[in-house]
């Protein structure tokens, strides 16, 4: 281009930038040259990912240029990750839902219908009035993964009927929750900023999702000179910057939280007097860790013996400023919830409880509740039948893969109905052709969402949510070592036609005779909410700031009184569980040798990028850039065995399905295991960047079903793949 | 008293960078940057075997030299010096014929060949002059960017530089560049 053209365009664009105030945004001009630009700064509360920083979104003229971190959180430690900067591409995407759509070819066929919201509304309610006459209301599935509006759409199922709520913890952590409740009767946070020695099993903090324990780790790695032990199959940037990586045997991190319960038991490295003032259950486990020597766990794990006993004794040294950090992650093995008791039994015995550096009991700040009409509790039992089958596990989040076995098998009842808020079960539950099989036997299936997610490609009607950049949310209070209540507010006007989930939830609520129970806004929302914070106008606080947190800073040892009584059982720490035992489950952490893959075969390992929420972002086009392939790490001992070479297409077959991807021949990866990145290969032909075969292969496809057997949650590591080359 | 001259400069800590990307998708939100081009990178090395490696990470973009060749190769003066030392392009005095990106020691410019200038981190002097940090600075999780006046003994870059070991890339270039990296 020559400079006369170059004129020419910047001329025009001048031009462009007087006549029509609307498209006054010149991709070149630097905003405060331009004259009349009306800059505004909405704090408001990112959801690129569930961890709900406070950002600031620049906005000029009605375009939201730039987002922000808000420094007033002590959450979000004043930053905002890859994927919250890449927000505005949600907002600004070409592809993303723009108005409700109607499906008029088959289903995964990609024909769609544009049609009005009373249109949308109608249908679906009159197919949701269908299946509820035909089977009754608790033949609908209502799927939700947490975010602010969740509360309004689970609310709806059981004020529909349904018991089947069906949330995203078995996903998750749900094992890590239930393993650290049923010892100390609360989920605690770990004071990773105080911490001076910190031992991970596989959770790759520094990368997996950007969230303020990434901060703390880092801080305390580098500044703070913390000690910083990482486990992991794979070589991660949490590996990378850890003092000690050990790429440990897959699924023997039990063999080594045991071996260093041995250690710190037998050589008296335990805290006597916390012990034996806030637990139970000390005797029994000191008989029961006695085989498990660290010359024992050597065999298990690979790692050897004089490491774990130095490693035990550094952290009972360290103590209480050490802590085994518990997750998060989705299970990864049938017996995942034990693992977590046995990190959660090793920290209860070094007193690192209600410590500055150990585990800290979440603060909370209580908020108001809006009085509505209450509904009256579905009548049918659960589908995935949590009391028989988890009676430990949470019930209100459901057991999300036996829910789909049981749906699969018809029992104990006809389900037909899926509603889904935001969540993407084709891609977040294993053996993706079981949930295919599930979605052809719904009668059907509505979707909200803010994108063609491959679930809303396969929808009867897809209702398109607002953006967070666009929408009112409920304010949230998220707990913590420091809670904060936030805000999320619009930083602009929906640029389509969508809605907030509430008003979603009550045009559907209208047409299902249901409105009595959603009588309100969600500005009366969260006056009730808001209205007892210690703070003058607090919603008006919140509008300015985005955010409020107690000005006193983090405490320590509110529960460490001789009167405290933990919300277990015994009212104490239960090192031995006579829970578990009670229902036939074992009281204390029991390991068994796993099954290796057999000769030509690899165990198949998760794993996260620090610019993709799981499925969520891999179509976002500023984060695709970062990597807009999956391949298979493999070993080149491993791959030379098989005659692969980087770059090369294989075929990657499990028991579920089979992909092809190329192949990444690399060190960073054990030779008995391979890994692939989730969210591509995706169906869903609006996730152009994403989709097909181009951008790689679908790990949902592949991987088997198997379930943690305590909590439900889904074990995602139990699948052996064979590799060979296309 | 007269008063003291500033001098922009960015400390790197990379045993911080957890290349999580943030740096580089603020400032394509900051800077308008197409997807086709960047303004700052992330310099990724692994060495070694199993279980022995190491993986080096390590953010970098114009180092805004005190010499810069760029500077002196423009035919036009488009490419221009702040008193306050950051390097910037005058978009209207661009001809593109990118002699500076050829003088450039760094590679830390870029054509744009839907405008027909040459573009490069110019350390977000919008956000500097309103008081801000770069943007790619304010964003990082883990801090890993430290920018402020190196001729400010009390600022947070000269405190490091006094009391930590450093070294700047291609020094034998005599650019004297201003990205400080900690070792």
């Amino acid at each position: 281009m020559n400079r006369r053209r170059f004129l020419g365009f910047a001329v025009t664009g001048v031009a462009g930038a007087t006549l029509a105030s609307s498209v006054s945004y010149l991709p070149w001009s630097s905003p405060e040259k331009t004259a009349g630009v009306q800059r505004k700064e909405i704090p408001t509360t990112c959801e690129m990912c569930v961890n709900k920083c406070s950002i600031i979104a620049v906005v000029e003229n009605g375009k939201v240029l730039k987002l922000n971190p808000n420094p007033e959180s002590p959450r979000s430690r004043g930053m905002v990750c890859a994927r919250g900067n890449a927000g505005l591409q949600q907002v600004y995407d070409p592809a993303r839902l723009k108005r409700p759509l109607l499906r008029t070819g088959a289903r995964g066929e990609g024909k769609w219908k544009a049609v009005s919201w009373d249109e949308a509304w109608d249908f679906a309610a009159s197919k949701l009035s269908e299946v509820k006459q035909k089977h009754g209301p608790q033949a609908s599935i209502w799927s939700s993964t947490e975010s602010f509006a969740e509360t309004f759409f689970k609310s709806l199922g059981l004020a529909f009927g349904s018991p089947n709520v069906e949330r995203h913890p078995t996903l998750c952590l749900a094992s890590v929750n239930l393993a650290y409740s049923l010892t100390f009767g609360t989920v605690p946070s770990f004071d990773l900023a105080n911490a001076k020695y910190i031992i991970m099993s596989g959770a790759n903090r520094l990368e997996s999702f950007i969230m303020p324990d990434t901060v703390d780790l880092i801080g305390s790695t580098t500044d703070r000179k913390a000690r910083l032990i990482y486990l992991d199959p794979r070589f991660t940037v949490t590996a990378s910057k850890a003092d000690e990586w050990y790429a440990l045997r897959p699924h023997s991190d039990l063999a080594f939280i045991l071996a260093l319960i041995n250690v710190i038991v037998t050589e008296n490295r335990y805290d006597k007097q916390f012990v034996s003032a806030y637990t139970v259950g000390m005797d029994q486990l000191a008989e029961h860790v006695k085989p498990f020597t660290p010359e024992w766990a050597e065999v298990e794990t690979e790692i050897p013996a004089r490491d774990i006993r130095r490693i035990a004794r550094e952290f009972s040294d360290a103590a209480p400023r050490a802590v085994y950090y518990a997750g998060r992650r989705s299970s990864w093995y049938r017996d995942d919830f034990h693992m977590r008791r046995a990190q959660a039994i090793l920290n209860a015995i070094v007193g690192n409880w209600d410590r500055q550096g150990g585990m800290v009991p979440n603060a909370k700040i209580t908020l108001g509740e809006l009085m509505f009409l209450p509904w009256d509790d579905p009548q049918a039992p659960r589908v995935d039948d949590m009391d028989k089958n988890f009676p430990l596990a949470a019930k209100g989040d459901g057991a999300y893969l036996k829910m789909r076995e049981n749906i699969l098998a018809g029992v104990p009842y006809p389900v037909k109905a899926w509603m889904v808020h935001k969540q993407d079960p084709m891609n977040a539950l294993p053996e993706q052709s079981k949930t295919l099989r599930m979605i052809e036997q719904m009668d059907f299936i509505g979707v909200i969402d803010v994108q063609m997610s491959d679930t809303a490609w396969y929808a009867d009607v897809v209702f398109p949510e607002s953006t967070y950049l666009e929408r009112h949310d409920p304010i949230e209070m998220l707990a913590g070592i420091q809670p904060v209540v936030v805000m999320r507010q619009p930083a602009i006007a929906p640029l389509h036609d969508t809605k907030p989930t509430l008003e979603i939830v009550q045009g559907l609520a209208k047409r299902l005779g249901l409105s009595q129970y959603f009588d309100y806004t969600v500005e009366q929302w969260n006056e009730a909410q808001a209205k007892d914070l210690p703070i003058d106008a607090p919603l008006d606080y919140l509008r300015k700031h985005g955010v409020w947190s107690p000005p006193d800073g983090p405490k320590y040892g509110a529960t460490l009184t001789p009167d405290h009584r933990f919300g277990t059982e015994s009212g104490k720490i239960e090192l031995y569980s006579a829970r578990l035992k009670q229902f036939g489950y074992d009281p204390l952490p029991v390991y068994t040798t796993p099954s290796q893959p057999p000769p030509g075969k690899f165990r198949l390992i998760l794993g996260r990028k620090a610019f993709f929420t799981q499925a969520n972002t891999t179509n976002n086009a500023w984060l695709n850039t970062f990597q807009p392939e999956n391949r298979l790490w493999i070993h080149p001992k491993a791959a030379s065995g098989i005659g692969i070479r980087d770059g090369d297409l294989v075929q990657v077959t499990s028991a579920a399905g089979s992909i092809r991807v190329k192949a990444r021949v690399s060190e960073e990866i054990r030779p008995d295991c391979v890994f692939t990145l989730h969210g591509y290969g995706k169906k869903s032909q609006w996730q152009r960047l994403a989709a097909g075969e181009k951008s790689g292969g679908c790990d949902a496809e592949i991987i088997e079903t198997a379930w943690d057997t305590v909590s439900g949650g889904g074990a995602f590591h139990e699948t052996f793949v064979k590799v060979t080359k296309v | 008293m007269a008063e003291r001259k500033k001098r922009y400069a960015l400390v790197i800590d990379s045993r911080k960078c957890i290349a999580c990307r943030a740096c580089a998708v603020a400032c394509r939100a900051e800077n308008q940057v197409p997807l086709a081009y960047t303004r700052n990178w992330l310099n990724q090395e692994l060495r070694g075997e199993l279980p022995h490696l190491l993986a080096i990470s390590e953010p970098e973009q114009c180092h805004h030299c005190a010499q810069p060749a760029c500077v002196r190769v423009c035919p036009t003066g488009a490419s221009y010096q702040r008193a306050d030392g950051i390097v910037a392009i005058n978009d209207r005095e661009c001809v593109g014929c990118r002699y500076c990106m050829i003088a450039c020691p760094f590679d830390a410019r870029f054509f744009r060949e839907d405008r027909g200038v040459v573009e490069k981190c110019d350390l977000c002097k919008a956000r500097v002059d309103r008081g801000e940090m770069p943007a790619c600075v304010e964003t990082c999780p883990s801090k890993v960017r430290v920018f402020g006046d190196i001729n400010d003994p009390e600022s947070n870059v000269a405190q490091l530089l006094t009391t930590r070991q450093f070294r700047v890339k291609k020094s034998e270039a005599g650019t004297a560049p201003q990205i400080y990296y900690l070792l």
